[in-house]
């Protein structure tokens, strides 16, 4: 079966000579939810960006089995770390309807569907108002359905318990695990991701220190130390 | 006196009008016409942006409309202008709690470098931003 997402030997750095990524390789495969941790620093965000195309990796990088390109994109869903980034329109039913309108969507089509996908992270109610006004804990629910409407084959979230408080992030993982669609959450909440992830990878200075399932890793108190997330 | 809340958005302009005419008097030659255009245009935005109904405007121009791509450029400029608010505001109240004592003993420099990070905070959120609208589909 061909993975949805396959990085070989993945190495950057923003200065030559100094690289963030050295020799990482994640692999994803269709339904799966692969958490990576680390500390501040680690190379999370770097390493979601270098994963999308958005920077210049050294490496092989395989999405839906090719090469990423903006076509590619077409098929995934990315919450940013911060939602303010994402979220800009009038209200953010316009803001979940606006990827579905991109894709040749008729508004008759994509502001249901946009609808559908506030519904189903609880912000019905408030899907006429804009982003500005909501809590933190809403903004990120609504990038989340805004990443969702379009019904991607897979999601990506960079830290998207950060700034959360713990029920919202207890939602937040009911919420992912309900969707059933294969996700790749970079995150320092080991909390979260013990509720949220089937695999989780450890990332520090840049190199993957362990990869497997959640609860073996979780349970490595010394491995989680290294990884400075303990 | 209170000084309304339109001028008050005007000072900055005004400031960089005037240190305009300090360049030109430097360079020996002053055009008063360039501070007065920036002025000026700076207060048609300011005006532009309290009385358009944007929000309106935006839903009118649906996706099938040749002002569509328009609007929603405008949408996206006032959107972003508020992150650049935003991050100045932001900026600028830590360089007042660590310098408090405005004039004093390295307030010039404080200010100097809050001023590089708005620019420096600016930059990489305008990537971040760019990067969301980019993997959403807007502009392909």
């Amino acid at each position: 079966m061909t993975p949805l997402l396959e990085a070989r030997e993945l190495t950057f750095g923003y200065r030559k000579g100094e690289p963030i990524l050295r020799g990482i390789s994640v692999r994803l495969d269709a339904g799966e939810r692969l958490g990576v941790a680390g500390g501040n620093g680690a190379g999370k965000t770097t390493l979601l960006w270098c994963l999308l195309g958005l920077l210049p990796a050294e490496g092989s990088i395989r999405l839906f089995g090719e090469r990423v390109t903006r076509k590619s994109w077409r098929r995934i869903g990315v919450v940013f770390q911060n939602p303010e980034d994402q979220l800009f329109m009038p209200s953010i039913l316009d803001d979940a309807a606006l990827p579905l309108l991109n894709r040749g969507l008729a508004p008759a089509e994509a502001r249901p569907r946009a609808m559908e996908a506030l519904e189903v992270m609880g912000l019905a109610h408030e899907a006429e108002r804009p982003a500005a006004e909501l809590s933190l804990g809403q903004r990120k629910r609504a990038a989340l359905a805004a990443a969702l409407a379009p019904e991607p084959e897979l999601l990506l979230l960079d830290e998207p318990t950060a700034e959360l408080d713990r029920p919202s992030a207890r939602r937040l993982a009911e919420l992912l695990r309900s969707t059933h669609t294969a996700c790749l959450i970079t995150s320092h909440d080991l909390d979260f991701l013990g509720r949220t992830v089937h695999r989780l990878a450890l990332l520090a200075s840049g190199r993957i220190l362990a990869c497997g399932p959640v609860a073996e890793v979780l349970s490595n108190g010394r491995l989680l130390e290294d990884a400075g997330v303990l | 006196m209170r000084v309304p809340r339109a001028a008050r958005l005007l000072l900055p302009v005004l400031v960089f009008a005037a240190f305009l005419v300090v360049l030109q008097a430097w360079g020996g030659r002053i055009d008063w016409w360039l501070p007065v255009r920036t002025i000026a245009v700076a207060a048609a935005v300011l005006v532009a942006v309290r009385l358009v109904p944007w929000a309106a405007l935006l839903r009118r121009v649906g996706p099938g409309s040749r002002f569509y791509a328009a609007a929603l450029y405008l949408w996206m400029l006032r959107h972003f202008t508020s992150i650049l608010l935003a991050e100045t505001r932001r900026v600028l109240l830590a360089q007042r709690l660590a310098a408090p004592r405005r004039w004093g003993r390295g307030w010039f420099a404080s200010l100097a470098s809050a001023l590089a990070a708005v620019f420096a905070r600016v930059l990489v959120r305008a990537e971040r931003f760019y990067a969301a609208q980019l993997l959403r589909g807007i502009g392909r």
